[in-house]
Order: C-alpha cells, then structure tokens, then sequence
C-alpha cells in the first residue's frame, strides 16, 4: 500500500476501522474532534455505528453495553471528557469488559486548555477511578506507531478482557505524518467471547461458562467480600501476566557510554530524540529509554540501564509537572540520582530548554546531581 | 536548476483552501511572504482556520511580521481559544482597495463554511479562489475523490473555484515522483472542472530537481514555516 | 465596531467596556446586553452571581461586571443550585448554550428545574455547538447539515430536535419559563421583558425561571449575518414557537 500523509486524529479512526471496531460512541471535544468527523464520513461506508452521546458519562456506559456484545466498540476524547468517563471505566474494569480508549491529552486541570500535555498519566495509569484496576496503557511517538498500538489496542483489550487505553497528547493528534495501513490484517487468534450478552437462545443459561459466570450476568457487583476479593485477585492475576508479557519499550541510543539514561514518551521523547542527536555531535553520549507501555511500565528494563556504570543520572522529561517521575524513581530505588524537567498547561519544552537542563546535570548545577556521592 | 516567474494574480484577494492537511497553511504562509519580496505593495494574511486547534499560520506570526506581513488573528488568551474568533476587521481588509490579502480557510467543507458567512465581502471585487490539493491525502487521492473535495467546499462556502495549487507531498518522504504523480493528477482535475493548475508547490530542495519538460507551470518553492517541536531549533515561549 | 461606539451611550453599568470575541453577527452579544441591562435596572449588580458555561458563551466573565463561576460542561445548574442554598440573598444565573444545557448538563437543568431552585438560567439555543466548531446538537433542526451529520440531522439516528421550553413546562413544580427570539428588534424588546420576568421571580424569591432564547451562529452555520437572522426566523422559530410556557401564578398561559 502506498504511503498517505494523515492526521493523528484520523490515523487513529482509520486504524480502529481496520481493527473491526466500528462502532463509535463520542462526544465532541477539542483537540480531537478529527476522530468523530472521520468517523461520522466513514463508517456509513462500512455499515457501522456512531452515536453522537449527550455526555461523556453517556459514552463510557454506551461502551459498557457496546462491547458486552462481543463486537469491538470503541471512544475517542480528551482529558475533561476522558474524567467524566471514569465512572464507567472502572464498572467495565470490575466486570472484566474490553473496551477501548483514546485519550488526546490536553492542558489541565478543569477546563484548562486545547495545547497538548501529558498531565493525564497518573489518572492513565493508576486507576483514575475507583476500586482495585488496571487500564492497559499504550503511548505512541509517531503517527505510524499511534495506528500501530490502536490496532493493538483492540487486541489486547480482547485478550486481557480489560479496558486498554491510547493516552497520546494534542500534537499527536493534531500533526500530520506519513503512514501505512498493513494489508490484509489478520490477528494471532483470540479466546472466543463465550461470555458476551446475546440472549440464551440455543444455549443453557445455568450452564457455567468458561469464566465462571452462570447465566451470562455481566457485573461488578460483589456483596459478599470474599466473592470480591476472589474477583479482585484475578484481575491482579490478569494485571501480572501484562507486566509479564506486554511491556513495550523503545531504546534510543543507548550504550555503554551514556552519561545520563533519558526516559520520556510520546511527543515529549521525540523532543529528546533531537537533544540526543545534537549532544552527539558534541560527542555527549545520552541515551533514551520510550516508555510504550505505560501500563504495564518498564521498570526492570529502566533499572537494568540506569546502573550502568557511566550513567550519572536518570533524567525524565514529560509535558506535566512531573508524574512518570514517581515510576522512574520507584524503578531505579535509589540507586542513581533522578532529575526531572518538565512544562505544563499546554507548552512544549524546546530542544533548546532540555538541552541546557542536560548541560546542568553534567556540570552538577541541579540539585540532585550535586548531593549524588554514588 | 529550476527557474520560474513568482505565480501573480491580479486580484488583491487570494484565498487558499482545500482538504485537512493538504498544506493550505504552508503554502499560504509562503506565498504571502514570496508577496512581500516580489510586489511593491502591503501585504496582509488573514488566519481564517477556526477548525484546527494547531497548526494554523497565526504560529508563523513572527515571521510573517518580520517579512512585512500584517497578519490578521486573534490575540493574547483568544489566540489559542478553543473556539472559532472572527475578526470583525477581516471583513474590512477584504473590502479595502489597496494591497495584497492571502487568506488561508480551516480544512475541507466543514472549515471554508466560514467564508460563506461573509461572501457578500468577497463577491464584489473578485478573488482568487485556490484548491490547495495533495494527491497523498486520502480523501484526494484520484479525480473523483478531488472533484468530489472541490464540490463540497464550493457548497458550504459559495464561493467558485478559479485555479488549483498542487501541493502533493509527504512531508519529509517528498520525491520529484511523488510531485509529478501529484501534478498529473491535478492537471487531471483541471481539465475535468475547467479551471487551470496555477502552480505546484514543493519544498526548495525537491523544487530545484523538476524538469521543467515535465512540469509546466510555475513551481512555487516553499521553505517550511509550520515545524513540529521537534523540528524547531530555537522557538521562542509564546507569551499569553 | 459600531457595537462598541453604540456602547459609549447606553453601556450598562453591569456590563464591561471591552469588545467581545463572538463573530460578526453573533446575538449572543446582544443577550449579554439584555441580562446587563436588567440586572442595571434592579440594582442587584453587587449581590449577583453569574455562572459560565463551557461553550462561546464561557468568556462571559470578560463581559460583566460581576462576580461569576465558570462551571464544568454542563454542570452550571449543579454550582447554581450550591451556592443559592447557602446564599439564598444573592441572585444567581447561568447562562448556557444548547450543547451545555441540552446535551451534557440535561440532568442538572431538569432536576434544578423540579427542585424549584430559585435560580435564573438563560438559555441560548442556537441550534449548534459553536464553541468545538460546529457539531451537531440535541437542537440541531432535522436535515441541517454539521461536522458530525454530514449528511444532514437524520431524526431516525438523532430523534428531533428538543424543546427545551416544552419539556420544563412538563414538571409540576411552579416555574417561570419563556421562550424568545432576538432577531428583530420588536424581538429584543419581548427578550428583555422576559428576562426581566425572570430575574423579578428570582428576587421575589418565587420560582426557578428560564429564558430560551433562540440564537444564530452565522459562522457555523455558513450563512452572513443578515441570512442566519432569516433562517432563524424561517426555519427555527416555526419548530421553536415563541411564547410563555410556564408561570408559577397559573398553568400554561398562552
Ligand atoms: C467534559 C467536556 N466535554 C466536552 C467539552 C468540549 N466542549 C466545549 S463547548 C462544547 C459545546 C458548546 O456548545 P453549546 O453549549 O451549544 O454553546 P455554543 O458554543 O453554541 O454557544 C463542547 C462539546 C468540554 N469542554 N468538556
Ligand atoms: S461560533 Fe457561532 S455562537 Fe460562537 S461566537 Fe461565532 S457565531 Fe457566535
Ligand atoms: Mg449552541
């Protein structure tokens, strides 16, 4: 297929057609609304579904109903309408459901701005709603990795039966790249969905399914606390097998003669990418460590490069006031000194601004770097 | 290497428009400046999009203004207002008799829907009305899916068409065939809606390789203005 | 700029001497006027309270010289109703457009509503979400083409636009509800007098009150600002019939 030149925003909705998920439920926000728009154009084509909802709240339990059916279904929204979705999120995390999100983050708290940030990873990451669960958490770079992981997306929530969400920033969003559809798409197979809602015709209802639920009763109420317990340590069963097999990372230049290890993602790593570049030039060794995964994070890998002999410090770089930071510290322990350099509200740190903050840590100009005895 | 004349028009008002992300703003932020060096009058540049949150020519302001450009766009807090600001002044530049005013429009229909909320500026002193098309977007990528852009846009702005721009690129993946492709194609759609290929757009560097057998209208040389992050080497923290 | 010479005259005091962001022909200017104007003539400028919307509408802060809240998407009834209990003296209103009221906030307004809340909500329906770029709302007319009904609202998907005025009108509690137009200026005059109504309930400490003013969006909706008047004239007022739907003293009165 040839190579076109996409939206982010559009990427995404061609990618989640390709990926059999069409239908699409969504309010609109800025600075997605590319995704609705496309969608609203294209799944006519296709024979699928969008329902414009009269809310965020409306659009997680429009899913919740969606993907009990067994077929893929799908939103896309921002951080405000990500919020107010995450109601839902946890009933379908309870109720081992897999849906998929996409969130293009943008400047917060409250109404905050329409500029990119990434000042949603704690709410990605930890929960964001109630109760104890996981959302499977994938970060693309470029656009070509963004329909990637949108296609794998839908895959993983299948297979883990869990809420699996794309956390990219506005700028993903909002840039336009090449990109490439893979032909004749075919998954590596997945467990049938015998415990969808699709009414007991033809089957026994009081029979025990494959996961236990008798008849098919799609829930996350659980008053006896050992039946909930029980429901809680399977999802942690469930949360260990991803950080078992799911962790995606991307290593930039990383070598034995890195003096700081980088770890940052999406848009914020690619900003890094052409720090490291040019300090190459200036033969300063850097290496970066893209976090792919979120959730499940790469801790032992980040670990295993930052106690590397010449490595000085481990810096990350994000567009928050510092969140991933709490992973990164709790994977190096301390181990290595931690700095971190971040914008927010909307604003993109220059090349220039992650630079300079480089140059202090090697000259020991920043806090961290200056009590560091090793 | 390739020389031609800069693409003039007549008419004072030029307006860019076409689909989402066929490069509208990058050709209008050049042309308006490619006006300053090659036409002794004032000229302007009217930041119409009000559909893309990024990317629009008001983040090229600084350089436009240092190249002489006045541009016209909301400032301060409005200037990333996650809602559409008409300028009361624009409807004033359009109506002006003197100088050169570029505008560029949001993307596809749903984004030149604004111009037909002040057609009555435009109708009466003529304008130019440019398809900015790249082969390389998938809603534009033959005749029928062109036409079909050029249709619609014409619908929700009402305004007709007078020329098409070829833009056709990918970005940092642009090839002298990829232009050509393009080209052809556009001449196509030409042909088809009765209206000429003004000129082809494309970056310097692939600009200096066309062969001029090949391409036969002027070729407009482009020097990028709308960067990614990670592309700019020095940006200046905008102030809000 | 005539707006702003006109405004050296007979600029309410309630109201900023600043020019807003709404597009040329945009009446959501002309209502903040109306509200200001009102609030001027009470002299309750100092105890009252606005709440913004999320929607073109949520610069109105800018516009006013009050204190204001600016509330979720949605959610300004839910503030309204927080800060009216605790302060029953101040008056209190929000104004909200279409998406905010109609779509998101469709259970904050009707619960406020029921409640009896003695609140004054201004609503602005203009058939569109202006703010995001033109989507469809649960207001949009059936056929009328926006980013996310390309092909035209089709009310087998979609169902018909609602009647916000009519559906209020439904509840038992007693309320104020009017629905007014300000394309005209015999239009405007009515629209003052309602909004006036309104904000007398509230100080009367009466009923909650709703004004649902139809609006235009010449920008979303494609048209010059002489052709959205028309088209509201023409193709909303006639799905939106002006009038009283609702007063606290009486049943419907027509
Ligand atoms: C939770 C949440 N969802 C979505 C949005 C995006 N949003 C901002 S304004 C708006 C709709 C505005 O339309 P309307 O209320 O009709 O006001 P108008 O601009 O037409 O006056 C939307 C969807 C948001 N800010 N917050
Ligand atoms: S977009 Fe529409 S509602 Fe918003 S200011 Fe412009 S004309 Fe008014
Ligand atoms: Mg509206």
């Amino acid at each position: 297929m040839t190579r076109i030149l996409m939206k982010g925003n559009e990427a995404i909705a061609e990618a989640a057609i390709r990926a059999g998920a069409i239908y699409y439920f969504a309010y609109p926000i800025t600075p997605q609304n590319e995704v609705g728009e496309y969608m609203a154009r294209r799944l006519p084509e296709v024979g699928g579904v969008f329902v414009q909802a009269e809310s965020e709240v409306a659009v997680g339990n429009m899913l919740f109903g969606a993907v009990a059916s067994g077929k893929r279904a799908f939103t896309s929204s921002s951080s405000p309408g990500i919020s107010l979705m995450q109601e839902a999120i946890s009933y379908m995390a309870g109720a081992r459901l897999p849906v998929v999100l996409i969130n293009i983050m943008r400047g917060g708290p409250g109404l905050g701005g329409i500029l990119p940030s990434q000042a949603d990873y704690f709410q990605a990451t930890k929960g964001g709603g109630h109760g104890d669960y996981r959302v499977l958490v994938l970060a693309p770079s470029t656009l070509q990795e963004a329909v990637d992981l949108t296609m794998l997306a839908f895959h993983l929530a299948d297979k883990y039966c869990n809420p699996t969400m794309v956390l990219a920033d506005g700028m993903i969003g909002q840039m336009m790249e090449p990109v490439e559809f893979p032909e004749n798409y075919v998954e590596e197979p997945l467990p049938p969905k015998d415990w969808a809602t699709t009414g007991c015709q033809g089957r026994d209802p009081n029979v025990v399914n494959a996961k236990g639920r008798a008849p098919i009763i799609i829930k996350s109420l659980a008053l006896d606390p050992v039946v909930l317990e029980k429901n809680n340590l399977v999802l942690a069963e469930k949360y260990k097998l991803m950080k078992r097999d799911e962790v995606r990372f991307e290593a930039y230049k990383i070598n034995p003669k890195n003096r700081i290890l980088v770890v940052s993602y999406g848009t914020m790593a690619r900003i890094c990418q052409t720090v490291i570049d040019e300090l190459e030039q200036e033969e300063i060794s850097i290496g970066l460590l893209r976090p792919i995964t979120l959730f499940p994070f790469p801790a032992k890998e980040i670990l295993a490069e930052a106690i590397k002999p010449n490595i000085e410090s481990v810096l990350t770089v994000e567009m928050s006031m510092g969140q991933m930071v709490e992973d990164v510290e709790w994977a190096v322990k301390d181990k290595r000194p931690i700095e971190f350099y971040g914008r927010t509200g909307g604003i993109v740190p220059t090349p220039e601004e992650v630079k300079d903050y480089i140059m202090k840590i090697l000259a020991r100009e920043t806090p961290a770097a200056k009590n560091w005895n090793g | 290497m390739m020389q031609t004349p800069f693409p003039a028009f007549d008419k004072r008002v030029i307006i860019f428009a076409g689909a989402y992300g066929s490069g509208k703003t990058e050709v209008a932020v050049n042309y308006a400046i490619g006006l300053t060096t090659s036409q002794n009058q004032p000229v302007s540049i009217i930041d119409l999009d009000i559909v893309n949150p990024y990317f629009r020519s008001r983040e090229a302001a600084f350089e436009l203004e240092t190249q002489g450009v006045r541009v016209i766009m909301p400032h301060n807090e409005m200037c990333h207002a996650d809602l559409p600001i008409i300028l009361p002044e624009i409807r004033g530049e359009i109506e002006r008799s003197d100088g050169k005013v570029v505008v560029d429009v949001g993307g596809d229909d749903v984004g030149a829907r604004v111009l037909s909320s002040m057609v009555d500026a435009f109708a009466p002193k003529g304008y130019e009305f440019l398809i900015v098309l790249n082969a390389r977007r998938p809603f534009t990528s033959d005749v029928a899916g062109s036409l079909k852009m050029m249709h619609d846009i014409e619908m929700s702005s009402r305004l007709k068409f007078t020329g098409i721009v070829s833009n056709t690129h990918l970005i940092g993946e642009t090839t002298t065939e990829i232009v050509v492709e393009g080209y052809r194609l556009a001449e196509e759609v030409g042909k088809a809606a009765e209206i000429p290929v003004v000129f082809v757009s494309v970056v310097t560097e692939v600009a200096q390789q066309l062969d001029p057998n090949v391409v036969k209208v002027p070729v407009f040389a482009l020097s990028r203005q709308m960067l990614k992050p990670w592309e700019e080497k020095v940006k200046a923290v905008r102030g809000l | 700029m005539n707006e702003k010479t006109h405004a050296i005259f007979t600029r309410p005091q309630s109201f900023r001497d600043v020019v807003t962001h709404y597009c040329p022909g945009c009446t959501h200017g002309t209502i903040h006027r109306l509200v200001a104007e009102v609030l001027d003539e009470f002299g309750i400028r100092g105890r009252t309270v606005g709440v913004a919307p999320v929607g073109c509408g949520v610069f109105i802060y800018n516009y006013f010289q009050t204190d204001f809240l600016e509330a979720p998407h949605g959610r300004a009834p839910a503030l309204a109703t927080g800060l009216k209990r605790v302060r029953p003296d101040l008056i209190v209103f929000t104004y909200q457009g279409d998406g905010d009221l109609a779509s998101i906030g469709t259970a904050e307004i009707i619960h406020a509503a029921n409640r009896g809340e003695k609140f004054t909500t201004i609503f602005v329906n203009n058939a569109i979400y202006g703010m995001t770029g033109g989507q469809m709302a649960p207001t949009t007319m059936p056929g009328q083409i926006t980013t996310t009904s390309p092909r035209g609202r089709n009310v087998e998907e979609c169902g018909y636009p609602i009647r916000v005025a009519e559906l209020l009108s439904t509840l038992r509690t007693p309320a104020y509800i009017e629905r007014v137009a300000v394309h005209t200026p015999q239009n405007i005059v009515r629209a003052k007098k309602a909004i006036r109504k309104a904000f007398q309930y509230q100080i009367d400490n009466k009923c909650f009150s709703l004004v649902e003013v139809l609006s235009t969006c010449p920008t979303n909706w494609g048209l010059t600002p002489n052709e959205s008047l028309n088209w509201l004239e023409e193709t909303m007022q006639p799905y939106y019939p002006l009038g009283v739907f609702k007063t606290p003293d009486a049943e419907v009165q027509k």
